[in-house]
Formats: C-alpha cells, sequence, structure tokens
C-alpha cells in the first residue's frame, strides 16, 4: 500500500462495481410496453458513477502515494490492523450473530446478549463491569422490548427459546 | 381558509398526548444535540420507528420537536466545554466557551437559549409564509423542471457537502443507484436483484438511512478503544444557572444581528445541501464583518454567540420550506422527515400543502410550538446533560445499536431490513473512514425514485430530450446545477486564477435567460436585474485587473 494510495485502490473498486452493475443490466427484462426501459436509468447512473470514478482515479494517481495520518502510528501487519479496528470488528460480528441468530434466540434474548456482549468487549470483563453490563443490558433492551410490543403494538421475533405469546 | 386550516392544525396538535410526545421529543433532542458524537439528523433517524403507530400529525410533531431540540442542544457542550455538540454549533463555541472561561457561563448560555428561541421564532414566522407561495411556484414545475431540479439538490449537496466534489457526486450516484434495487416504481420489472427474492422489493430506505447514519456514526464513536471507555465529557461539573433577564436585555440591544443571522440560516436552509454548519459560519462572519468592534470577536462577545444561534435555529425552517413546497428535502434531517411522510402514505410535492392543508399546518405549528418548549426545557435538561455527560460513550453506543435493531425490524416486521441495517452500516462507516460525505447519498436515496418517476413521465409525454434545455425552470435548475458543480472549484482557486473574478458574473448572465422566457412582469425584471448586477461585476473585476 505504500506505492499505490488507497484513493487509487477505490476508485478501481468503484469501477469493477460500475462494470458489475452495467452487466447485471443485461438481466433487466424489456417488456413490449412503456417508453422508458427499467433499465435506462440505472445504466445512466452507471456511465456516470464510471465516468467520476475514471477522474477520481486520475485525481488519486496524480496526488501520488499515501502519507501517514498525523498523531497516529503506523500500521504493521495484520495484527496491528485488527488491534486497531477491533472494536468496529467486534460490533460487526456480534450484530451479525445477532441477525443470525434472531430465528432461535428472539430479539429480546437475542439483543439482551448483543448489547451485553458487545458492553463487555469494548468496556472489559471485571466482575463489577460484568453486573453494570448485565443491568444496562436488561433494563435498555427490556424496557425498550416492552414499548415496541406492549406500547406500539410491534410483534418482534420471539424466536423458540422465549416466546410469551405461545 | 389559511386560518381554518391553523385552527384545524391546532386541533391536530393540541392534544394532551401529542403536547407530552413534543416535550419529550424537545428533552431528547436537547440532549442528543448537546453529546459530541451524535448528530441531530442521528436523533431524528431514532425517532422515526417510535412514530410508526402514530397518526402522521402526531409523529411528525414529535419529529420536529427532536429536530428543534436537537438544533438547540449543540449549544450547551459549545459554551460549556468548548466542544461543539453538533456541527451547527462550531461557531457557538468561538465566543461561547471564552465568555464561559471569563465566569460568564450563565450569560453566555441564556444568550444562545433566547438567540435561538427568536431564530427558530423569525424562521416559523418564513416558513409559514414562504412555504405556500413557493408550492404554488412548484404547481408550473413539469417532469423536465422536476428531474433537473433533483439533479440541482444533488449537484449543490455534494458541493457543498465536503472538500472534495468527486468524492460528494460519487456518493450521490451511489445513493441513486442503491434506489434502482427491485422492481422499477413504472412498470414493476425487477432490476439487480441477482436471484435474491428479498431483494425484489428493493432496500427499506429507512433501514439504509439508520444504517448509513446511525449506525455508521455509533461505529465511529467507539473505533478508538481508549476514547470508547472514556466519559462522554469531563469538564462538566460545574453548576450554571441561566441569566435570561441580562442576557435578554443584550439581545435586544443586538435585535439586528439576531434578525440577519435568521435570515442567512432561513435562505441556507432552503439551498438543498447548505445546512446548519454551513448557516454558523456564514452568520459569524456576516455578524463580524457588520460589528463596529470585530476585534472582540473570539473574546467572549455576545455578538459572537447570538450570531451563530440565531442562524442555526432558522435553517430548518428554511429547509422544511424546501421540503414542504416542492417534495426536496434540503438536508439530511428533512429526508428523514419525508421519509416519516411517505410512511404514512403522504407524498411530498408542491401539491402537499393544497392536499393535506391540516397535516402541512400542523408540521408549522408544531415547529412554533416546539421552539417555545425548547426555551423552557433548557435549563432542566441543563442538569440531565451534565449527568449524561458522565456515561462512557461505549455504553451509550451498545445500548443504541441494540434499540437500531428494534426500531429497524418495527419498520416492516421484515428480517430483511435488519440485515440491510448491518450492511448500510458497514458501507456507512467505510464511507465515512475514506473521506466520502453521506449527505449526498441520503438524499440520492431519497430522491433517486422522484428522479426516475419524473424521467419516465417526461419520456412518456415525448422522446424527445429538447425540453429539458428548452423549458424555463428546467434550464434554470441546469444552469444552477452545472454552475453548483464549479463552486467547489471556485472557492479553490479564488483569488488565484484570473477567471474566479468573472464567475458571479457569468452565473448572474447564464441564470437571467430563463426568467425572460418564464414571461410575467416580476420574474423577466428579475433577470433585467441580474443582467444589470452581472454587468456591474464585470465593471468591477475589470477596475480590479486594472489597479493590479
Amino acid at each position: 500500500m505504500s506505492r499505490i494510495n488507497r484513493d487509487t485502490v477505490i476508485a478501481i473498486v468503484l469501477l469493477l462495481f460500475s462494470g458489475v452493475f452495467f452487466w447485471a443490466s443485461f438481466d433487466i427484462r424489456q417488456p413490449d410496453y412503456g417508453t422508458l426501459s427499467p433499465a435506462a436509468w440505472p445504466r445512466v447512473i452507471i456511465a456516470v458513477l464510471a465516468a467520476l470514478s475514471f477522474v477520481y482515479l486520475a485525481q488519486s494517481i496524480r496526488r501520488g502515494p499515501d502519507e501517514a495520518p498525523a498523531g497516529e502510528p503506523p500500521v504493521r501487519g495484520i495484527g496491528d490492523w485488527f488491534r486497531k479496528w477491533r472494536n468496529v470488528l467486534w460490533c460487526f460480528v456480534l450484530f451479525f450473530f445477532y441477525l443470525a441468530s434472531l430465528p432461535v434466540l428472539g430479539m429480546l434474548i437475542g439483543g439482551i446478549a448483543f448489547v451485553f456482549l458487545l458492553l463487555n468487549v469494548l468496556g472489559g470483563w471485571s466482575a463489577e463491569k460484568l453486573a453494570l453490563h448485565a443491568a444496562v443490558a436488561v433494563i435498555s433492551i427490556g424496557s425498550m422490548w416492552s414499548l415496541f410490543t406492549f406500547g406500539l403494538g410491534v410483534i418482534l421475533p420471539t424466536g423458540i427459546i422465549f416466546n410469551p405469546f405461545g | 381558509m389559511i386560518l381554518e386550516n391553523v385552527m384545524l392544525a391546532f386541533g391536530e396538535i393540541l392534544t394532551l398526548k401529542t403536547l407530552l410526545l413534543m416535550m419529550t421529543g424537545v428533552a431528547a433532542g436537547l440532549l442528543a444535540g448537546a453529546i459530541p458524537g451524535f448528530t441531530i439528523a442521528m436523533a431524528v433517524v431514532l425517532t422515526l420507528p417510535f412514530t410508526f403507530n402514530m397518526p402522521p400529525s402526531q409523529g411528525l410533531a414529535t419529529m420536529v420537536s427532536v429536530l428543534v431540540g436537537g438544533l438547540s442542544g449543540g449549544l450547551m457542550a459549545g459554551i460549556l466545554t468548548g466542544i461543539p455538540g453538533t456541527p451547527s454549533s462550531v461557531a457557538t463555541t468561538f465566543d461561547g466557551f471564552p465568555m464561559a472561561r471569563k465566569g460568564r457561563p450563565g450569560l453566555a448560555l441564556g444568550l444562545g437559549v433566547w438567540s435561538s428561541f427568536f431564530g427558530g421564532i423569525i424562521s416559523a414566522i418564513l416558513l409559514m409564509t414562504f412555504a405556500p407561495q413557493l408550492a404554488r411556484i412548484g404547481l408550473e414545475f413539469n417532469p423536465w423542471d422536476y428531474f433537473m431540479l433533483v439533479m440541482f439538490a444533488l449537484t449543490i449537496t455534494a458541493s457543498l457537502a465536503g472538500a472534495n466534489m468527486i468524492k460528494g457526486l460519487i456518493a450521490g450516484v451511489l445513493g441513486l443507484l442503491v434506489r434502482t434495487i427491485g422492481e422499477d416504481e413504472a412498470i414493476g420489472m425487477a432490476r439487480f436483484n441477482f436471484g435474491n427474492d428479498a431483494l425484489l422489493q428493493g432496500f427499506n430506505f429507512i433501514a439504509v438511512l439508520i444504517g448509513l447514519f446511525a449506525f455508521s456514526q455509533l461505529l465511529s464513536d467507539v473505533r478508538d478503544p481508549k476514547l470508547a471507555r472514556k466519559s462522554l465529557m469531563e469538564r462538566t461539573s460545574m453548576q450554571v444557572r441561566i441569566e435570561h433577564l441580562h442576557a435578554l436585555r443584550e439581545i435586544a440591544k443586538r435585535w439586528t444581528n439576531v434578525l440577519r443571522s435568521a435570515f442567512i440560516g432561513t435562505f441556507t436552509g432552503i439551498l438543498p445541501g447548505a445546512g446548519g454548519s454551513v448557516a454558523n459560519i456564514l452568520a459569524y462572519d456576516q455578524a463580524k464583518k457588520a460589528s463596529k468592534t470585530p476585534e472582540e470577536f473570539g473574546t467572549g462577545t455576545p455578538d459572537g454567540i447570538i450570531a451563530p444561534e440565531s442562524s442555526n435555529n432558522a435553517v430548518e425552517g428554511g429547509a422544511l420550506i424546501t421540503m414542504m413546497a416542492l417534495g426536496i428535502p434540503g438536508d439530511v434531517t428533512t429526508a428523514v422527515m419525508l421519509g416519516a411522510l411517505l410512511i404514512h402514505d403522504v407524498v411530498p410535492s408542491p401539491s402537499f400543502i393544497s392536499d393535506e392543508p391540516v397535516l402541512a399546518y400542523s408540521i408549522f405549528l408544531a415547529f412554533f410550538l416546539a421552539t417555545f418548549m425548547m426555551l423552557f426545557l433548557q435549563s432542566f435538561m441543563l442538569r440531565v446533560f451534565i449527568l449524561v455527560t458522565r456515561v462512557r460513550m461505549y455504553v451509550l453506543a451498545g445500548v443504541i445499536l441494540g434499540f437500531c435493531g428494534i426500531g429497524v425490524f418495527a419498520i416492516n416486521n421484515v428480517e430483511f431490513d435488519l440485515w440491510t441495517l448491518l450492511w448500510f452500516g458497514i458501507l456507512g462507516f467505510v464511507m465515512r473512514h475514506f473521506g466520502f460525505p453521506l449527505a449526498p447519498m441520503i438524499l440520492g436515496v431519497v430522491l433517486g425514485n422522484i428522479a426516475e418517476l419524473n424521467l419516465s413521465r417526461a419520456m412518456a409525454i415525448t422522446t424527445d430530450l429538447s425540453p429539458f434545455v428548452t423549458r424555463p425552470w428546467s434550464l434554470f435548475f441546469l444552469i444552477i446545477a452545472v454552475f453548483s458543480a464549479f463552486f467547489p472549484v471556485f472557492q479553490e482557486q479564488r483569488g488565484k486564477k484570473a477567471w474566479t473574478r468573472y464567475y458571479p458574473a457569468a452565473l448572474a448572465t447564464c441564470a437571467a435567460p430563463p426568467l425572460f422566457m418564464m414571461g410575467g412582469l416580476v420574474r423577466p425584471t428579475i433577470g433585467t436585474v441580474l443582467l444589470f448586477l452581472a454587468a456591474y461585476l464585470v465593471y468591477q473585476a475589470l477596475q480590479k485587473r486594472s489597479a493590479a
């Protein structure tokens, strides 16, 4: 990454993305009626996106290699990268598992588990914090779940472990 | 007729439940606006799921209240800690914080609160006066004009959103592309679903907005492990009493500043894309230029607090004028409001005020009432704000992420929306990290189908493309879209390159012909004034050139 700047990489990704969408636009069925084809507007957008990405690519190549951000230590290796982004990655991973487990855990248990685990990985695992995080997770998600379920009449996913309406 | 609508709107808003919801909304907005790292747009987005089951007027009144509260909340953090709660209150810290450090935090807060109040009230009056007038102009728009208006909104948002115009434009175009996924609105053909049935319905745009804006913001807030474990603010243990009377006396002496700043705010709000973050700096700058003692700015002068706070509260009145009169959101928060209207099956367009007068006047009234509520709740919320600042960022972010999940599911009771939230949260975070502004993308998502529908209607009338340049309004929007696209280059090279001297004159000259084409008396007169202005600007530029 020291030779190519990150804008160049993003511009290339955007060009590839435009290519994939342009290719996919040929799968859009053309009806016998209507004046404007359903593929016309998306193709105009993709053409503009590709043109802008080319300009962005040209700008990025002219700019030269990236400089290290001021005040931040340089990232050396994959371990450093994971350490730098660990909080964000935890949020993604836990939210992913929260969604994947919804059919089993439901929104109440799944939500409490998600918030509890997230608070612990972001804030620490000491005994005092475990109790605090558990209380925060139960009270916040419990009250929000109750408000939506009983106050606003929304039927949230119940799961198979705890089904108050089953 | 207007009085009848106002009375009916009073009936809708002046119920105990609505007033309580509005009070809660203002309080929540004040708090969200006060916490650095939490934006007003995020607060309004997160309020949306609560309003699904409410009647439209009640739901929108609640959201307007959050908006008004959020606009005023930023001043608490800015004045007491020097860290602006929102980008709209950056300029407030220039004089608010020095005044607080000199031992007058109560006066600084009083000036901020009352300036916000007057800015909001002036803007509410302008909203009630000008929105119906602008809507009448909007009724002249044909599909070609509407399509070009959307293009102009996207271009100006991209050009004002950040330092890099190309990134802004790419973000806007990506937003348009996201909106094409799923069945097209005109004839229902599947597009870009890649064999996935869930994608046939497209992405729910509220889930997209919450993901892009709220989810990605929370991820940015907890990105740094050390900062995530810190309290929101360290220096808020002081005891403060807001000096209302003293502040009112100071403001009465400087009423021209209040008026000027409120007008700057409202006008900035009317322009799509130029929100409170632009208005508060612009008003501060103008107040400094107009002051007899400009050297006092930055040291804790009352004018330096009055200007940004009057203008940033006036911005939303302006943004609501554009949204309610033309159906074009002025900024991210009004884009969310537009989403709220769509959820209640109300489509904002130039005929919105005449088709839904009670709802429209309920929004006007809610904006007005919420401004009064803000004034009374500010003192109380100051104490709550000091308590909340002791909470650690990761706790707040974790809880709100959990709430995002529940709120997004409640939109349609569809699990796919939760996945939308996650993917767009990741996309928003990556875009923020690489310096892509999110506002153009959000506007692209909101306006994408409006643009396509109008293009489709235009093509159904005639396949000839010439009306885009022969219809006066369409040509007008096309010209100002082109000029707004070059605005960042103009700003960057202003004073350095010779052509920048002629840019304003060229804009005035090019904007005049469509006004002549519109006919009547007023618009050609404005066109003539623009031509005279252009001639004067060229004369000035030539004078400067010969002097150099």
